[in-house]
């Protein structure tokens, strides 16, 4: 008979909260985490420059936001299990950079870019829920109601974004489809590694 | 009582011919590497026609009808029943044979599986890692509950490496021997999966909560600790293996100092960059008034 072929399924020792898709929590919860964390820092970068301006505290307040769902998504991982991913130092720096960037072109710059990122993130918040209750909303009722919640943030943020003139912003247009073709690479990335 | 096995219906191929005739004795389970089995331990009427349809690998829920065995389950009990010859025969496909044949399999049941002992080993790892976890699990629940000590991290770590270690201990002559083919590019991606995820079970256990690159340079150094001092282990030969948990007390110790020499660089880092940002600033301050005056 075939040796071949056959292989034993080996168990890791990992026991998954209840018949959880992990595949699929551990991506969700990579990736969102990742995001957050990359908000985190984008948001730093812009008060860096711009934190004494006009828009500081309105930046502020978004920032304060951003760090009560990176929190929330550190509870997540650690209950769960998951591991973060392998870029966090990158998104750390690259994150930093694109804050600090746009706003040296401005308070409408750094708008602008607000706008384009959280436009990104919501939509990558609205197919995750899409994705969850295709699985089985009831047992993701509790992480569905928490990417909701965010979902709904990160829209007053980019709505926030565009009361303050994001789309006056030099080159509004390449700057947020480089933008977020940027972010759309980082999510890429972040759920696989 | 013996059941003869018809030849419809047999939707385990393989081991239906070479089972001879089974007798009903108590087997024991086979593994606890079964979590993600909600099935019993094969009960003892196996020898009668299982209805139903054919699963030959089971699914998520490991859902059957309580008298069937899966072909999996079957394969767990043999290498199981093998591990006993492991110490004469070592890592092979004779040890396999003798372990089938205490079952009441013909020996031809060695022939499921690779020549290299490859599932034999993997097999053993796995069991290996599923008692840890549950031993891990056990002194949570105690100190959940209050009857013991929180250990520190140092000694949680080298106390679950030691226990880890320890299980080697019967099968220590052909160790050797079973590293060497956990290394074969085959096994690879097996040997690795199952020694990432016990690393990861023991920082678990240990209370690690780190969800930034540390969870990667604590598992990584873990790794390192865990790997050198099995290797050591191969070449001990003090009572006990004293030396063995010497060298691991101290690789632990060098762990936690690195750890600590990190912080202690950052820490003296950001004090250097504070004085030197305070300094411009008093710099950049001076010239400004002297250019005003």
């Amino acid at each position: 008979l075939p040796a071949a072929g056959l292989s034993l399924r080996l168990c890791s020792t990992r026991v998954a909260p209840e018949g959880v898709n992990r595949p699929v929590i551990e991506r969700v919860i990579r990736v969102d985490h990742a995001g957050e964390y990359g908000a985190n820092r984008i948001y730093a970068g812009q008060m860096a420059v711009l934190g004494r301006s006009s828009v500081g505290p309105i930046i502020q307040q978004m920032w304060n936001q951003e760090k009560d769902h990176l929190k929330k998504f550190n509870e997540l991982m650690v209950a769960y299990r998951v591991r973060p991913t392998v870029l966090l130092p990158f998104w750390n720096v690259a994150g930093f950079v694109l804050g600090a960037g746009s706003a040296l072109l401005g308070k409408k710059g750094a708008m602008a870019c607000t706008v384009a990122v959280e436009e990104s993130i919501s939509d990558h918040y609205n197919s995750q829920i899409r994705t969850l209750v295709e699985e089985d909303p009831e047992k993701y009722k509790e992480l569905l109601e928490i990417i909701k919640q965010f979902r709904d943030d990160e829209r007053e943020h980019h709505d926030i974004g565009l009361e303050h003139d994001a789309e006056a912003a030099p080159a509004y247009s390449v700057l947020k489809t480089a933008i977020q073709l940027g972010c759309k690479a980082a999510i890429f990335l972040s759920e696989r590694i | 009582v013996r059941c003869q096995l018809s030849p419809q219906q047999r939707p385990l191929q393989a081991s239906a011919v070479l089972r001879r005739v089974s007798d009903e004795q108590k087997e024991p389970l086979a593994s606890s590497s079964q979590q993600q089995f909600d099935s019993h331990p094969t009960d003892h009427q196996p020898e009668q026609e299982p209805q139903g349809p054919r699963p030959s690998y089971t699914g998520q829920g490991g859902q059957e009808s309580e008298d069937y065995e899966s072909e999996e389950q079957l394969q767990h009990r043999i290498l199981t029943a093998a591990l006993e010859f492991v110490p004469e025969h070592g890592w092979t496909a004779e040890a396999i044979a003798e372990g089938a044949k205490t079952l009441g399999l013909s020996v031809a049941a060695a022939g499921m599986f690779h020549s290299d002992g490859s599932e034999l080993i993997l097999h053993f790892v796995s069991q290996c890692n599923t008692k840890l976890s549950e031993l891990l699990e056990q002194e949570q629940k105690l100190v959940q509950l209050g009857e013991a000590e929180k250990k520190p991290t140092d000694q949680f770590l080298r106390d679950a490496v030691e226990a880890r270690l320890r299980m080697l201990i019967p099968y220590i002559e052909k160790w050797p021997q079973a590293l060497s083919i956990l290394l074969l590019p085959h096994n690879i991606p097996s040997s690795l999966n199952l020694l990432t995820s016990m690393i990861d079970d023991i920082w678990h256990y240990a209370g690690d909560q780190s969800t930034d690159f540390n969870w990667y340079t604590r598992r990584a150094v873990l790794t390192g600790i865990y790997n050198t001092t099995e290797l050591v282990m191969m070449q001990d030969s003090s009572p006990d293996f004293e030396e063995t948990w010497r060298f691991l007390e101290n690789r632990v110790a060098d762990a936690m100092n690195m750890g600590n020499t990190a912080n202690q660089v950052q820490s003296t880092g950001e004090a250097v960059v504070q004085g030197l940002m305070g300094a411009a600033v008093t710099v950049s301050n001076a010239e400004i008034s002297r250019a005003v005056r």
